[in-house]
């Protein structure tokens, strides 16, 4: 790579590092695999720099960081081949006992976030942390934007559920 | 709870955050690192005879062999510390052998050998003169993730297998070969510098 794309990269995408932290910090919980995290995704951006064609850097950068935290997560999970279903994730679907767990004497915002399914958790920090647009959300998270708004509402009812019942 | 009120919660308890102190460092040197990458790299001699020398040792072991030994490993930790404060890791910077190597032309009455055997997982990031042992030393910085690890080398005749020595969580690695002497140190875990140090 030519120093002056190097530079160019950099001016581009290191003003949304403290986003990208951000945004790594939620979803993967952890400050070391946040960082870790962060750390390969600007690497991952720097090599498809190439086919970044203008946009909202700060999008292009999240959606990077995104998966790569997902990825982490799926390596975890020794891919354990699993995809995600918004009906068993319903509400209907959860039941009383895996609610009442999630919300056992948790009563802070922060904590009742990190009980959350990652794809409640990255569509409410993606939104209400970071700011970005139902269409942005539903470019990174790649799925279509009726579900991310479905997914947005779901994860609040949740974080109030839990949050109420650890207060109570 | 009204959603005004949960909009509240979530704006006063899920701030955003600041990058630790240090990220946006180790992000550019990796990018860096990444961004001047060699194309190909190839230093399979030396990376046999490692081979040799860590097969051939067998056993790893923790010396104590001599106080001159335990002195050295002591400069050769208190060198990588100080090669970590700000500006001090390189005299020149390159991911490239062919840049690193020449560099030392001049600086050091030895030319010594730059391996970057492995630049995918352990990218050779520059190197620097360091003064240890009486002399000026070479030091190459290769990097793992976050991790720096130094490589000091020098011209030493004999040869010894390799040996390894902890001391407050780093881990140091040494031998002799092929008329040089190498001490590698990092706080990267031992297995990861002992796979380092097979493929150098």
């Amino acid at each position: 790579m030519h120093e002056q794309d190097l530079i160019r990269f950099e001016a581009i995408a290191l003003p949304h590092l403290d986003a990208a932290y951000t945004l790594a910090r939620y979803l993967t919980r952890d400050p070391h695999d946040a960082d870790d995290a962060v750390q390969e995704a600007f690497l991952r951006a720097m090599k498809y720099f190439g086919s970044y064609r203008g946009g909202d850097p700060k999008a292009w950068i999240l959606a990077i960081v995104r998966n790569e935290c997902r990825s982490k997560r799926l390596r975890g999970k020794e891919a354990k081949a699993e995809e995600f279903d918004d009906e068993l994730h319903s509400d209907e679907g959860a039941s009383a006992d895996a609610l009442a767990l999630e919300s056992d004497a948790k009563e802070t915002v922060r904590e009742a976030l990190e009980l959350l399914p990652a794809e409640f958790r990255e569509v409410i920090v993606l939104r209400e942390i970071q700011g970005l647009s139902y269409q942005e959300i539903a470019d990174i998270v790649k799925a279509p934007i009726g579900t991310v708004m479905s997914r947005l509402s779901r994860g609040r009812a949740r974080l109030e559920k839990t949050v109420k019942a650890g207060r109570a | 709870m009204s959603p005004e009120e949960l909009d509240a919660r979530i704006k006063a308890e899920l701030p955003a955050l600041a990058a630790p102190e240090g990220l946006r460092e180790r992000v550019r040197l990796a990018l860096r690192a990444e961004a001047h990458r060699p194309q190909r790299s190839y230093w399979v001699p030396l990376a046999a005879a490692a081979i040799v020398a860590v097969a051939v040792s067998g056993t790893w072991y923790v010396s104590s062999r001599s106080s001159e030994r335990a002195e050295l490993a002591q400069q050769v930790l208190a060198s990588h510390l100080r090669s970590l404060q700000p500006g001090h890791l390189f005299d020149v910077q390159s991911n490239n052998t062919h840049n690193v190597k020449p560099w030392f032309n001049g600086k050091v009455n030895f030319s010594p050998p730059v391996p970057n055997p492995e630049p995918d997982s352990f990218p050779l990031v520059g190197g620097r003169l360091d003064y240890m042992h009486g002399r000026t030393v070479a030091a190459l910085v290769y990097q793992r993730r976050l991790h720096v690890i130094n490589v000091f080398v020098w011209p030493e005749g004999g040869s010894e297998s390799v040996s390894e020595r902890a001391e407050n969580g780093y881990n140091e690695i040494y031998w002799k070969s092929g008329g040089w002497e190498y001490w590698v140190v990092s706080d990267l875990n031992r297995d990861e510098l002992k796979k380092f140090v097979a493929e150098l």
